[in-house]
């Protein structure tokens, strides 16, 4: 099979891992190639995170630069955080969420009659078509809630970006290995939150 | 990855973290006893079996104090006869070094393996050390794997090594090695019934000293001039035959970036990847370069490998030229990645890179509006409050901050930037000490319960003893946090049932005249009660207790216990900004349209501390609504 790169990002504490278990786990039950690198320790505090996930003929565990077919991006920042990465023309699965850093926040406030600003997410989005115009974002916090419950903002993304034409993972595999992965308990929210998620895309 | 598939005692081909399929290995070893302290990037082995000890009871896992007492107790069950296993990180080896160096003297008796994970890039490590060169000095063979499967494979063959020689056998990872997952082919697990034995039966001495310690060093060096002979013959050694008269020699994930940058770059030229680090497989070697013209080293790090095939070429192939560190292709600084390896490789080859460089600075142009993001206390955390407490305490005062190891690490990060010095564990103590001979300024340093009870008591014991000067703040949150919430000496759970120190009866029972507790909920009146340890002269020291918010709210889920965020009042909030300002809790943003902050409830866990320094009271639990 031909590579794929995904680059998933995101603030610690979100899930990212989980969401590259998922996708490891869907490509090893139907036998595709993959390799994955994640990040745990020190920047799992609420700082940014990146894992990378390789399907197909690759070697390296981490994603070359320009080389990611596809950014899925737990929190909008975070997406052009690691945009070095994206495949000019890739695709980016966003969070339209922006979890402003503690250090921005404290600026605002020691600053305020400067009248500093919040990045925005128009902001974000315009610097990532730059480099690409397949930019989707998704209110996943309101589809997780919409789920049911509010720590299924990964899986809404893992929905909508099954939807993306050439992600090679089918629909079968991704929902079997969203069960397996998940606390039992939360399985039927995590299900519903994929169908959110992939409706999301249209 | 599933724990399922780590504890299911049937082969299979499973998603794995390295880490899990170095624990899987472990188990079907049928390693009986396994000891730990925590540290990444190897902390997921001993979650994994501190899990599966509770499903295999004849397997014991144990969490230590620290990483020499892992070590010495895997090599005491190792000399009475029992298989055994640990791992640390990189900086661990080094507290562990003293016994190590001895049971490269020693020997062992059943298998016994020591996995050491050196963090190239210093991802979560106070130093990018080469924990390579401890296989040399120490007389102890070393393997090193590039993938979960082979991590798996080197495992199992590790214990097989140690045992027919009667060595400790050192596999060496990198972080991105361990935090590696893909499919994974595992065996069946079979263990055997744990019984005791007597000493008699083993009838072998381990010790060294004198005239045995050097008899047992020739002996030890005799062993591997064998066991050389048998890595050159080790599957963990693979060459890919190839084209032309410059070929590469690449170990652990350099290997792979190297197989990923040829294939970028369309060339098939020759490829050693060595396996097997220590002893170096010599013939082997030999072999490959002979015929070269040219031969890339790809290693992070130091010139481990580089040093020895130089050493070797002058022997072998005097005519060819050694391509690495020494020659600036690569660096010493920094893990590699496959961009730096085409780079080097394409300027070796007289090829064309991708324009790597020409992206990073145009991204570089496209982030420049984003917000710094560095991680930070959790929302929840005891230690935001306590860091506000002291920080309170000891305003407009002149002091120095000696840091320690743990979550409160990140004190020295933006937004506090509050720390003099940072060694390694424990190390704020003896620093400390040092300082109040020198320094008028009021000497303050910072510890966490794991760190107390790893390395910081010999400093304590040193400063009461010496009637030292100075204020430690004990940030006791019951478990090692920042690797994963693990058990330490002063948590009343571990893998199966433990005696739970307490910090105040211990520094009582040293001696410690000055002894506060306090609650790291309760941070306006700490303040006072923290200024009064300050002004006590000779040594003080402040607990502050309040559980991991991490930790705690994993109890939380387990048990159904709802976590109960808090809200801004939009009526009663006049935007005094006390829950921002020297608080910096990521749950708290302000609102562009009012200007009022606003709680992320998702992410709050209702610890409170916000709401008990808002001057208005603006802040109240939403009561779970």
């Amino acid at each position: 099979m031909v590579k794929y790169n995904i680059l998933l990002t995101g603030v610690g504490g979100q899930g990212l891992m989980l969401l590259s278990a998922i996708i490891g786990e869907a490509s090893t039950m139907r036998g595709v190639k993959v390799v994955t690198q994640e990040q745990h320790g020190l920047a799992q505090r609420s700082g940014s995170i990146s894992a990378h996930v390789r399907l197909g003929d690759a070697y390296s565990p981490m994603v070359p630069i320009g080389e990611a077919d596809m950014v899925i991006a737990m929190e909008a920042t975070e997406a052009l955080r690691y945009v070095e990465y994206l495949k000019p023309g890739g695709a980016v699965i966003m969070n339209k969420r922006i979890m402003h850093p503690v250090i921005e926040t404290g600026e605002l406030v020691k600053r305020r009659r400067e009248n500093l600003q919040y990045v925005t997410l128009d902001q974000v989005v315009e610097q990532l078509r730059k480099r690409t115009d397949r930019v989707w974002s998704i209110d996943a916090n309101a589809l997780a809630e919409e789920a049911g419950n509010p720590r299924t903002e990964n899986v809404v993304l893992l929905g909508a970006a099954s939807r993306v034409e050439g992600f090679p993972l089918p629909r079968d595999a991704l929902v079997e290995a969203v069960k397996k992965a998940v606390p039992e308990r939360t399985v039927a929210a995590n299900l519903a939150a994929f169908e959110l998620g992939e409706k999301s895309l249209g | 990855m599933t724990f399922s598939d780590i504890v299911d005692p049937e082969p299979k081909t499973a998603f794995m973290l390295t880490n899990h399929a170095v624990a899987r290995a472990v188990l079907e070893s049928d390693a009986k006893v396994t000891a730990f302290y925590p540290g990444s990037p190897t902390s997921e082995i001993l979650d994994s079996l501190m899990e599966l000890s509770r499903s295999y009871p004849d397997l014991v896992m144990e969490v230590s104090s620290n990483e020499k007492v892992a070590l010495e107790t895997v090599a005491g069950a190792s000399m009475a006869g029992a298989r055994s296993f640990t791992s640390m990180k990189s900086v661990g080896l080094n507290v562990a070094s003293d016994a190590f160096y001895c049971l490269g003297y020693t020997g062992v008796n059943a298998g016994c393996v020591l996995l050491v994970a050196d963090d190239p890039h210093a991802h979560s490590s106070q130093s990018e050390q080469d924990g390579r060169y401890f296989a040399p000095t120490g007389h102890v063979p070393m393997l090193e794997p590039s993938t979960p499967q082979e991590a798996y494979e080197m495992t199992r063959y590790a214990f097989e090594l140690s045992e027919k020689h009667r060595v400790l056998v050192l596999i060496r990872t990198t972080t991105r090695v361990n935090h590696q997952s893909a499919p994974v082919k595992v065996g069946k697990v079979e263990r055997t019934p744990i019984k005791k034995r007597k000493w008699s039966e083993v009838a072998a001495k381990y010790y060294t000293l004198s005239d045995t310690a050097r008899r047992l060093k020739g002996e030890a060096l005799e062993k591997l001039k064998v066991i050389e002979d048998e890595l050159n013959g080790s599957q963990f050694n693979v060459v890919h035959e190839g084209e032309g008269k410059t070929g590469i020699i690449a170990n652990g994930v350099s290997y792979l970036h190297v197989m990923e940058a040829l294939d970028t770059l369309g060339v098939k030229a020759p490829v050693l990847k060595l396996g097997t680090l220590y002893p170096m497989p010599r013939k082997l070697v030999s072999e490959f370069i002979r015929g070269l013209d040219r031969v890339v080293v790809v290693e992070e790090l130091m010139p481990f490998i580089e040093d020895q095939v130089t050493a070797l070429a002058k022997e072998v192939n005097p005519g060819v030229q050694v391509i690495g560190k020494h020659s600036g292709h690569f660096g010493m600084v920094g893990e590699y990645n496959t961009a730096i390896v085409t780079e080097a490789l394409a300027r070796v080859m007289g090829l064309t890179a991708p324009r790597y460089s020409d992206v990073l600075a145009e991204s570089q142009k496209l982030k420049s509006i984003l917000p710094v993001r560095k991680p930070t206390f959790c929302p929840g955390c005891p230690h935001r409050g306590t860091v506000w407490s002291v920080l309170q305490a000891l305003k407009g005062t002149s002091y120095v901050v000696n840091n320690d190891i743990g979550c409160y690490s990140m004190l020295l990060l933006e937004p506090y930037g509050v720390t003099d010095s940072l060694l390694c564990m424990g190390a704020s103590q003896g620093v400390s000490s040092g300082m109040q001979h020198v320094l008028e300024d009021k000497v303050v340093s910072f510890l966490g319960d794991s760190t107390f009870f790893h390395a910081a008591l010999p400093g304590i014991v040193n400063a009461i003893h010496n009637r030292h000067n100075y204020t430690v703040f004990i940030l006791d949150n019951s478990v090692t946090a920042m690797t994963g919430q693990q058990p330490n000496p002063g948590s009343d759970w571990g893998a199966a049932p433990v005696d739970e120190l307490d910090i105040e009866a211990v520094l009582r029972g040293m001696g410690a005249k000055n002894v506060t507790v306090i609650d790291a909920f309760d941070p306006k009146p700490n303040v006072d009660r923290i200024k009064e340890a300050l002004s006590k002269p000779g040594f003080s020291a402040v607990i502050s207790k309040g559980p991991c918010a991490l930790y705690n709210d994993r109890l939380k889920r387990r048990d159904r216990v709802p976590i109960v965020p808090n809200r801004v009042s939009e009526e009663e909030c006049k935007t005094i900004y006390a829950c921002v300002r020297d608080f910096y809790c990521p749950a708290i943003q302000v609102d562009v349209e009012t200007k009022q902050t606003r709680i992320q409830e998702d992410l709050c866990n209702g610890c409170g501390n916000c709401a008990r320094l808002c001057p208005r009271s603006a802040i109240h639990t939403t009561g779970g609504d």
